[in-house]
């Protein structure tokens, strides 16, 4: 039935990546302050861990160098804050991914994602006051795939939390994060 | 506290019921007149003649693809299904002799493929943004047509075009997405264009028999030799000569 079906050849390094086609990755990194405005004077920073699933939603998008697919998914932030005080962060976040196919092996990509973010260095900074806020995260990669179903990663990501108004201070906390992971395509 | 456990087990069978609909697909056909199976005649073997099919070209959305061998093996195993053809042979492969009668057969595929990508990546977007709760509920489609045109080439160098046309659409949820959906949605629609091809060249069987260039395609052709006398007293030498055998 499935004869117009792409196969999948072990020895072809260039990824078959379509609708539905599912990604597991994890990824870390080491958070850095990002302080924009005199309020913000906290010097947060530690190590991140971001385990994600996402999955493809359309065919290869358009022509030439911006020609790419559309992916969307979850995942989970753990942040360990050393600095200031030793405290920690774990949000849940929906996010979507735009990966530039014009190149088989490397892929660069955009992605952004958001949602609800737990941490008790809220109450414990000057810029913010709770411990439930949200996080919003906008950041660029490159994938290298190996194999036509792995690729190693790294990128950059921009990073913003506060609390959405519901109690004051909201400064927000911004971050900068490097970070490298791998993901596997199946 | 009953009332509790039954709200409970109600939200519990409520949510598995969701959840799995999440991972649900189904696909429409939107030509669904042709007969699920191709037609087959029934011919005598000694009027079959073999088969070369010759190429199959696919284009989709305008830009030539590569045929898949697969497709190929496809398009010769349902030829061979119609059991009109002596033997079956393949370009690129064995060839049928040169003095021999045969038919060349040629396919030409365009297909057409509306992923809907710009509405599913909205879609998409907002299933994640309501933390994918609204995922069994949004649904992303999927089209996909092809129209075929098969040219059959007699060994006198008649030709006969057939065309035929499918589509269809895969509609499935979130959870629900595979490659394999995508795949059985046009394995479906190439189905049924094949079936639809096939049936009209079962139909015009007459013209690929092996004596076809010379005797006229009256289904029994009868010689009667004899005088004219009282019907009782007849004793007629006769030819019948069904064009298919039972």
């Amino acid at each position: 039935m499935a004869i117009l079906a792409t196969s999948v050849h072990a020895a072809d390094p260039a990824p078959q990546i379509t609708i539905g086609t599912q990604e597991v990755g994890l990824s870390a990194g080491y958070l850095l302050p990002e302080r924009l405005t005199k309020h913000h004077v906290t010097k947060q920073q530690g190590p991140a861990f971001m385990p994600s699933w996402m999955i493809t939603l359309t065919d290869p998008i358009g022509d030439g160098w911006y020609r790419g697919q559309v992916s969307i998914g979850a995942e989970v932030v753990y942040i360990q804050f050393q600095e200031p005080v030793l405290t920690h962060g774990v949000g849940f976040n929906p996010k979507i991914k735009y990966t530039f196919v014009a190149d088989n092996r490397i892929r660069p990509y955009v992605e952004f994602a958001g949602g609800p973010f737990w941490t008790d260095l809220g109450n414990k900074i000057p810029e913010e006051s709770s411990e439930l806020n949200f996080i919003l995260t906008a950041g660029v990669g490159i994938s290298y795939f190996v194999t036509s179903q792995a690729s190693i990663n790294v990128g950059y990501r921009f990073q913003h939390f506060s609390n959405a108004g519901t109690s004051y201070p909201n400064y927000g906390i911004n971050s900068s994060l490097p970070f490298g992971g791998f993901s596997y395509f199946f | 506290m009953i009332r509790c456990s039954r709200l409970l087990t109600y939200g519990c069978a409520g949510l598995v019921v969701l959840l799995a609909s999440g991972c649900s697909h189904w696909i429409e056909l939107t030509d669904q007149a042709t007969p699920p199976t191709p037609s087959q005649a029934t011919i005598a073997s000694d009027l079959r003649v073999p088969l070369l099919l010759e190429t199959v070209h696919i284009t989709q959305n305008g830009a030539p693809l590569a045929t898949p061998p697969a497709l190929e093996r496809q398009v010769l195993g349902a030829l061979e299904t119609t059991q009109l053809f002596s033997q079956h042979f393949q370009s690129g492969y064995a060839q049928p002799a040169p003095n021999q009668a045969h038919v060349t057969i040629r396919l030409s595929m365009d297909n057409h493929v509306e992923p809907h990508a710009g509405e599913a990546a909205f879609r998409g977007f907002v299933i994640g943004a309501s933390m994918f709760l609204l995922a069994p509920v949004i649904s992303l489609d999927y089209d996909y047509g092809t129209e075929m045109a098969l040219e059959v080439e007699r060994w006198d160098g008649q030709t006969k075009q057939y065309t035929a046309s499918s589509s269809g659409t895969a509609h499935y949820y979130l959870f629900g997405a595979s490659p394999h959906v995508i795949d059985e949605l046009k394995g479906q629609v190439t189905d049924t264009c094949l079936t639809s091809l096939l049936d009209q060249l079962v139909r015009d069987h007459t013209f690929y028999l092996a004596d076809s260039s010379s005797q006229s395609e009256s289904a029994i052709r009868t010689v009667s030799v004899g005088t004219r006398r009282p019907i009782a007293d007849v004793h007629p030498v006769s030819t019948n000569t069904p064009a298919s055998s039972p």
